[in-house]
């Protein structure tokens, strides 16, 4: 029997604690391009906090959803109980017990808290009539139960981001669960509410649930975990008791490879004339009074945990989002007025992070994909010369190994590192002085993000400015000349490769 | 703590009934119809009187129970503008059969079963297959409407057989008072209201229009909610065609011309917001009333149909920039 937070008794003896609550035995899982697991195996006890950890790609997203029966598996088992489960949908997770509060927020924002806490089963009174009054005495129970502070009358959507992780959170506990996994459920709380959090997750415990906690924070891994998986690059690493692990085991197990040999630094010294330089820039929604300059030659990295300001950096220096006061200067010309068609006359242009619907023509050939920033170069009396146009492609295809099939393959088709090398050669093309990356590795697997580390590390040795934004540490420790740090729209720190280490930027990023 | 407690006892004591109904966003569209009713009343002659207005909500009969399916197809985030065509189409097998048997019951029959398959070849087409539900619907708009023509040529199909039932249904009133047609209009109204409020079925269609991925989440099969909503605006544009086949006792190829796009415009004014999750069935009828009452006010005046029809249409723009400038403010963004 799964247990029920508010209606259990406060002990063990609701769910059977001698078998595994949930198995999972040899996950295959298999995207276009990449495998992004590869025979995982992952063991929850019941009454046990399990954490889940690996840098970000590592495959700890892709388990869960196949967890929550969002993605099929394409091999391997999954026992409930010691009974084997077929999870094809969602809908059959939960039947099984399994609650997944996931990063992002899953409310309908239409709908008042107290809906939402119920979406997945209304309870119904006489004749089938949903019964509105049990919805709301019961959700304002739950709330009062595990001590959050949410309003279980307001429309959801009105409220504050860390007040619907909450409603998402409680909503996992108002059915019975016999699996609770929490991804990330931290990421917008408060140091007191997280310290409720972990009542209350000692609460499931105790009545037997087996709880998995995805986080990056060591901190909360140690305070709260009995047990820590770690996964990398889709396979699973080691599982061990908390006790056993240390910050540096652990850490040492999710990078689990040298930062030199994946970074190979090729380039020599960055320059010293100025290739881009900010100004006191601030945009409406985030960014603060942010100023920095980087030089030709250089790698510039910009590190900050999720909502820190980088994207938004990102689109504003390239003229993509407005701003509201500072002054952008590309290679001593300022960047007025403030759009992307001066950017990239300028020679600033940005490799996003949404590739899928910022920067691919999914449909269209590679070459055409490749070459849409700078038509004007190869057009004769107003039309595109394809010969010209396709022998410039193809030298770029030959320079950066683009494996492609032909010219003409369409952009989709291709992989994800291929992908991201076709949009870096649209932007040189052009003639860039400052090319600002987002993300350039997300979705891509290791293989092929060591190509496009050296493929930055060449551009910035051809003398190019590379504004690298990232989430991921290493890759900055790897790649960048120099780290300047974003908390909340601003910048907290900038160091020097050399005085970087994790602890320094992590400090710096939670301000 | 403290704070918490707060929170439940705001959540457990209702606010005042009057400021309750404020803040839902109907009161606006009735405040909106009294204002035409008063407006009219003082300008229009006959407008105010009881065969008048229930002359109105009779005409009106048709859009409402229509309306509620378009409604519903909105709410789940899909569009349907077969309506029209669907509602000239059924009258066929419902005037045929009824001439052959002389069955109202098996003509009846006959057209749920048409609308039926309609609903269904919708649903699975947009649902399951995937295809964008305007370009379906505005298929079938074509395929029906083209049939109806090639079936009947120019003539109409006249109701020979007479039934007394069936006329009733067109020239009936309740008490003498409420044409039946309004009476079946209200029904269903409140019926899928009710449905649409309290049970699990209608809030699971707000929610797979809200948000597909949150409610896929939650355990819905997305896939047949939309489906379903499919099949019930079919059925629903059926009735509304058998009320209209009584009127004019007969099948014709022009019947429900443009139905379709009054039922749509009647809707959004009526706060359904067509990109899904948004809305009320109460919202929808009392857009259909206000655009009846209106179009009826204003040839009251004397005023032409071209004048209503530009009138009516800055209306409906006026409506929904209010709205989506309401809904942007709420949001903070």
């Amino acid at each position: 029997m799964p247990a029920d937070i508010l209606h259990a008794a406060e002990s063990v003896g609701a769910i059977d604690t001698s078998v595994p609550a949930l198995e999972m035995r040899g996950i295959d899982k298999r995207f276009p391009g990449v495998l992004a697991l590869e025979g995982v195996d992952l063991t929850l006890q019941p009454g046990k906090v399990h954490a889940l950890m690996g840098e970000n790609g590592a495959g700890k997203s892709t388990l869960i959803k196949i967890m929550a029966g969002v993605y099929g598996k394409d091999a391997g088992v999954i026992r409930i109980q010691g009974r084997e489960v077929d999870i094809k949908s969602p809908r059959d997770s939960l039947r099984q017990g399994i609650k997944v509060v996931f990063q992002e927020i899953a409310l309908i924002s239409e709908f008042t808290v107290a809906e939402n806490i119920f979406l997945e089963g209304y309870p119904t009174g006489a004749g089938g009539s949903i019964d509105w009054k049990k919805i709301r005495n019961d959700s304002a129970a739950l709330f009062k139960r595990i001590g959050f502070n949410v309003d279980p009358a307001a429309r959801t959507g009105s409220l504050p981001v860390s007040q619907q992780q909450m409603v998402e959170i409680a909503r996992a506990l108002a059915h019975e669960a016999r699996v609770v996994v929490m991804d990330e459920p931290t990421s917008s709380l408060t140091p007191n509410e997280v310290a409720l959090l972990f009542t209350v997750i000692r609460r499931l415990t105790a009545l037997g649930i087996a709880v998995v906690y995805v986080s990056h924070k060591l901190d909360e891994v140690f305070e709260i975990a009995d047990t820590v998986t770690v996964l990398r690059d889709g396979r699973h690493i080691s599982t061990k008791s908390v006790s056993e692990q240390t910050s540096d085991t652990l850490i040492q197990d999710m990078i689990g490879r040298r930062i030199d040999n994946l970074f190979p630094r090729k380039r020599g010294a960055a320059g010293t004339k100025v290739a881009l330089s900010v100004e006191g820039l601030s945009t409406a929604k985030k960014l603060k009074d942010v100023t920095f300059e980087a030089r030709a030659g250089e790698v510039l990295g910009f590190f900050g945990l999720m909502g820190a300001g980088r994207t938004e950096l990102a689109k504003a220096i390239v003229g993509y989002d407005p701003i509201t006061s500072g002054a952008i200067t590309v290679d001593g010309q300022p960047l007025t007025p403030h759009d992307t068609r001066t950017g990239v006359r300028l020679g600033i242009g940005l490799l996003t992070e949404d590739r899928k619907t910022e920067g691919l023509m999914g449909e269209l050939p590679v070459y055409q994909n490749a070459s849409l920033a700078s038509l004007g170069a190869f057009a004769r009396m107003g039309f595109v010369d394809k010969a010209k146009e396709r022998k410039a492609v193809q030298e770029y295809v030959d320079r950066f190994r683009i494996k492609t099939p032909s010219l003409t393959q369409k952009i989709k088709n291709l992989s994800g590192g291929n992908q991201q090398k076709v949009l870096i050669s649209r932007w040189l093309m052009r003639g860039l002085k400052v090319i600002v990356v987002d993300e350039p590795t997300r979705g891509i697997d290791v293989g092929a993000k060591s190509e496009i580390f050296a493929l930055i590390d060449r551009l910035a040795g051809e003398g190019l400015a590379v504004v690298l934004m990232s989430s991921e540490m290493p890759e900055l420790l790897g790649l960048a000349d120099r780290i300047a740090v974003m908390c909340e729209g601003r910048i907290t720190a900038t160091m020097s490769r050399d005085e970087a280490t994790q602890e320094k930027i992590l400090n710096a990023a939670i301000g | 703590m403290t704070n918490a407690s707060t929170a439940i006892e705001a959540a457990n004591t209702e606010p005042p009934f009057l400021a309750r109904l404020a803040r839902h966003q109907e009161m606006a569209l009735l405040l909106c119809l009294v204002l035409v009713l008063a407006f009219f009343s003082f300008t229009a002659e006959n407008f105010f009187s009881v065969r008048n207005m229930t002359n109105v909500l009779g005409q009106a009969s048709l859009a409402l129970t229509a309306g509620i399916g378009c409604a519903i197809v909105f709410i789940s985030g899909e569009v349907d503008i077969s309506i029209g065509s669907l509602l000239a189409t059924i009258a066929l097998p419902l005037i045929i059969i009824m001439n052959e048997t002389g069955s109202l019951a098996l003509g009846v029959s006959g057209a749920l079963l048409f609308g039926l398959i309609v609903g269904c070849i919708n649903g699975y087409l947009t649902a399951y297959a995937g295809i964008n539900s305007l370009i379906v619907t505005l298929g079938m708009m074509f395929v029906l409407r083209g049939g109806v023509y090639l079936y009947t040529g120019q003539r109409a199909i006249p109701d020979d057989a007479m039934l007394d039932s069936f006329i009733l249904l067109s020239d009936g009133r309740l008490f003498n008072v409420i044409p039946y047609s309004a009476v079946i209009a209200l029904i269903l109204l409140f019926v899928f209201a009710y449905v649409m409020r309290h049970r699990p079925f209608g809030r699971q269609i707000y929610a797979v229009g809200g948000n597909p991925e949150v409610a896929r989440l939650a355990g819905y099969d997305v896939r047949r909610v939309k489906f379903v909503c499919f099949i019930i605006s079919a059925l629903l544009a059926t009735v509304a065609g058998i009320i209209l086949a009584a009127r004019v006792g007969s099948a014709q190829h022009t019947a429900g011309l443009n139905f379709e796009f009054q039922v749509v415009a009647a809707t959004v004014l009526g706060g359904v917001s067509l990109a899904g999750g948004i809305g009320s069935l109460w919202g929808m009828a009392l857009g259909v009333l206000i655009l009846q009452f209106l179009s009826n006010g204003l040839r009251g005046l004397g005023l032409p149909t071209e004048w209503q029809l530009v009138i009516t249409g800055m209306i409906i723009i006026a409506a929904v920039a209010f709205d989506e400038a309401k809904r942007r403010r709420a949001n903070g963004g």
